[in-house]
Order: C-alpha cells, then structure tokens, then sequence
C-alpha cells in the first residue's frame, strides 16, 4: 500500500441540468466543501488544502468563503479534462502522506450554465497550435475526438455498437436507483439507444455525456486522525497517473492511437496495489462517451480488446449479477456530469455500504478518471 | 457530405507549421539532424532535442486510417454545414504521419476505414489576410 491518506468525507450539491442552478458554480463549490467536511466530523478550520483538476474556484476564494485555516498545500494536475479526477485524489495523498498538510480537500464543481460549455466549440476564426490541424476540419469537440479514436477501435478490435450501447444502458440502469440522479425516473431502453440521433459517429446521443452543473468534493486526511472521526475512513489504496511516452501528441499522431491513454496506469496502478483487476468486483469509469469506456476497461487489464463486446454483453456492466458493474451511482451518463467527480465519491459510497446499487461486500472500488484525454489516472480506494 | 463554411477556422500561419500550410504540397517536418519526421510540426525533435528543421514532401496519396461524420453542429456557424466527414489518413511514405482532413464530396456508404485518398487543396483566408492551403482529400483517381 503506497498511499496512506484515508477519506474522512464525502459531500456535493444537488446536481442540476445545465443552466438550471439557481447557485452559481462558486457557491456550488462552497456547498460540496462544507458537506464533505461536516460528513467527515471536521470543522471548516481544520482544513489546510485544496486540490483539483481544471477547476476555476481558486483555493484564495474557497479559503476565505469557508473561514478554514491557515492553507498548507494547494495544487493541480495537468491536463484537458476529466483525466485528472483521479490524480487530483493521488496529489492530495501525496501531500497528507509526505505531510505538508493534514487535512485536504479535493474537489471539482462545474456549471456549465454559467461558463462554457463542453459540447460547443468556441469560437474558432483562427486556430493555434495542434488545433490548427484540427479545427479547421470541424474537428473540435471532445465527442468528435473521441469519434475518431472509437472509430477505429471498433474496426479494429471488432467492438459492436451493441457494446457501446451496454455502457450507456448500464449507466442509466444505475441513475433508476438513485434519486439523486438527473436521469432518476427516465429510463433508456437499447432500441431507444439505437434509434436517437448520431451526434460524430459512431456516437449516437446516448453515448454523450450531458452538461450539467453541481459541484462534488471529498476530504483526505491521516489514518490516525480519521480513526477518530465519525466515518469509518476508507482508504486510498493505491493511484496512478501516468502516459506513455508521446501519449497524446497532437491531431491523432501518438504512436498508440486509438488508446485511453491507461496503458501506463494500469501497469503503475496493480504494481503499487498489489492486487489484480480479476479482484476487482464493481468499478467506476469516468464516461465522455461509451466508447472510451471500452477502451479504458480492456487497458486496466479487465479483458483483452477483442473480448470486451463477450465481457459487457446482455448486462454484463449493470448491477446486480454483471460481472463488472460500473458506475453504480448512474456516472457522468446518469447521475450528473459532475467532470468524473461524482464517480470518485461513488467509490467511497460503495466501501461505506452506502450505495443505492450496493455491491454485496464490496472491499475494493477502482475509479478511472476521463479516458482519452492524456495523462490519465486511476485510484483504488479500499475498506480500511 | 457537406462543406465547412469558408471563412470557418483558419490557422494561424508561424515559421513551425509555414511550410505545411502554404506550400500546397504534404512538406512534412523533418529534424535537420537526425532526420525523424514529427506531425503536427513542433519546436523540439522529440528524438534526438535538435531545434532546426526542413521539410520532406510525401507522395500526396493514402489510406483512410479512422473517420467520423460529424452531425451535431458543434458551433452555430456550422449549422448549415451538416452532416461532415472528418478523415484521418495515413500517408503511404511515411505511415505514421496521419493528417486530419475533410471529404466534402464522399458518399457516407462509400466512406470506410482502408479507403485510397489523394489531397486537393482548399484555399482559406488567414485574419492577417495571407493565404493558407490546407490539405483535403478525395478517392485516389487510381485505387492501388
């Protein structure tokens, strides 16, 4: 076990259809914080560290809003997008571990009523930099991106739409259970998949993450001072966040296309952990789209890529009776599209017994962040 | 398929990506002193370090390595302009090098992974009012 911080919390807002928070993504930021922190039996004092991933709320903002103490340790990871939600947990870790703080937040809040949203280009009359091999094709979005990549997975592998369809009805399967979902009460049938529109093929809109808006934090703190708090703690096992040598190089050029870019997580993720993906009984996979969700589980060593329409099919991701149920809480698809981070406190949940599709005994619960989109990582967390 | 609007996104020319946006030929950037070819065009040999480079031109013909058709109109100014096939080709000279690009005459039934492409080239103004041609790609005249 190389990481020793355990998550003492978990909180987040109510999640929002974008545009329809009447909080602004601040405030949604705010409210996630202060959640996770009175879930953990910690006062906002105790706080001495943030950490996120592509995230606009600024810990001087967040510090001063919420009156914690004197900071310690603020950071970031690098990277596009929802890639990060796992490393951001592993630089937290790192931190408490190495002790530079003891008690750190790690959190993400998104509203994309209020900036950008995801599924739009911005405003493109001139391109610059890797993008001008790109956006002038109408090549923008990261559905579009992944398009290509998906694309050529599934010729080359022979992956089915039919799979593809199972990541996204698990998903939803999942959001029926939960009232916190935005999709809780709109349930999606496999012809409804088949038959919605294509948004860049081989997507269809069902295998589109939404835009939405709400905010999800936890917090990481010593094993010794979370064995006295009023949550069983529940470890971080083991993360990993890491990229091949030129992983993501520019307009499609990297020697590994089409990857999910966990070709290097998977190898430095089981290493530190000591265990095997056959030990692993329910998951959560970050999804911009079903089919780098695909691609991710095949490169966290799962199964192998020409196995993986065998491994999801007839229900194969959903909960209860699949053999990997992912994304329990109804993930980016179903619950929210939280940037992933919803996923992260799904993996607490599952360990805490707290789930509303509750893995029988579940002592391990591995959360993979935005595939696609390089460095990517991963985090184990386990019943402590 | 249909075509992007012409003034839609235009790069912005710089001494790295010149050679490929303007010289109406495939001018791949080749590193001066171990010869390794990088696309897109970049600041540092990811080889060898060296920071000068020049060019080698490949046989404009190709092999469609993946594809999408993009239906949702990502931008307003595109919604006139779909649906879109976006190609990526890897070039037969040099495999590894695959360059982005549109097929605006292509039919989607005729549009697959293994198809031979050739390059044409489109004209698009810069904001600076300079000239760019950016490579675009239709069936090979001769299917090898």
């Amino acid at each position: 076990m190389h990481g020793s911080a355990v998550v003492a919390g978990v909180g987040e807002s109510t999640y929002f259809k974008r545009g329809q928070s009447p909080q602004s993504e601040f405030q949604l930021a705010c409210t996630a914080i202060r959640k996770a922190v009175e879930d953990a039996g910690l006062k906002l004092q105790d706080v001495d560290g943030f950490v996120s991933y592509t995230d606009r709320n600024e810990p001087v903002r967040l510090s001063a809003a919420l009156g914690t103490g004197d900071l310690n340790f603020t950071a970031q990871s690098f990277g596009g997008g929802g890639n990060g939600a796992a490393a951001a947990v592993t630089i937290a870790d790192a931190a408490v571990t190495a002790g530079y703080a003891n008690c750190v937040v790690v959190y993400r809040a998104i509203a994309q009523g209020e900036f950008e949203r995801y599924g739009q280009a911005p405003s493109t009359r001139s391109s610059r930099g890797a993008a001008s091999f790109t956006h002038p094709y109408g090549m923008m979005t990261a559905a579009q991106i992944c398009a290509m990549q998906t694309m050529r997975y599934m010729q080359k592998h022979g992956v089915s739409q039919d799979s593809l369809a199972e990541v996204a009805l698990a998903s939803n399967a999942h959001a029926q259970r939960n009232p916190r979902a935005l999709r809780y009460g709109t349930p999606l049938t496999r012809e409804q998949y088949h038959a919605s529109r294509w948004i860049a093929e081989p997507f269809h809109l069902y295998d589109c993450c939404p835009e939405n808006d709400g905010a999800a934090a936890i917090v990481l703190t010593t094993p010794e001072r979370g064995a006295d708090l009023q949550r069983t703690p529940v470890a971080i096992v083991a993360g990993a966040h890491g990229l091949e040598h030129l992983g993501g190089v520019g307009a499609f050029n990297e020697p590994g296309f089409p990857t999910a870019h966990y070709r290097q997580v998977e190898r430095t993720l089981w290493s530190r952990a000591g265990v095997r993906p056959k030990d692993i009984k329910v998951a959560q996979f970050y999804e911009n789209f079903t089919g780098p969700v695909l691609i991710a589980i095949a490169e966290m060593g799962f199964c192998e890529p020409e196995e993986l329409n065998d491994f999801v099919a007839n229900g194969g991701l959903q909960w209860p009776g699949g053999r990997l149920p992912i994304n329990t809480s109804g993930g980016n698809l179903g619950e929210g599209y939280i940037h992933g981070f919803e996923n992260v406190v799904e993996a607490i949940r599952q360990l805490r017994g707290d789930s509303t599709c509750q893995v029988d005994d579940a002592e391990l619960c591995l959360s993979v962040s935005g595939p696609s989109f390089g460095p990517g990582s991963a985090v184990l967390f386990g019943r402590a | 398929m249909a075509t992007l609007p012409v003034d839609w996104a235009t790069p912005e020319v710089t001494p790295t990506n010149r050679e490929w946006f303007t010289s109406g030929t495939l001018a791949v950037q080749r590193c001066t002193s171990c010869s390794t070819l990088q696309h897109p065009p970049e600041e540092v040999c990811p080889r060898c370090g060296h920071t000068e480079f020049d060019h080698r031109v490949l046989a404009p013909i190709g092999t469609v390595y993946s594809y999408t058709i993009a239906h949702y109109p990502a931008h307003p100014d595109l919604a006139d302009s779909v649906p879109y096939a976006v190609v990526l080709v890897s070039l037969d000279e040099a495999p590894e090098v695959r360059v982005v690009g549109n097929m605006p005459g292509i039919d989607p039934a005729d549009l697959s992974i293994g198809l031979r492409v050739e390059p044409y080239w489109e004209e698009r103004t810069a904001e600076d009012g300079s000239a760019v041609l950016l490579p675009q790609w239709r069936p090979a005249a001769v299917p090898r």
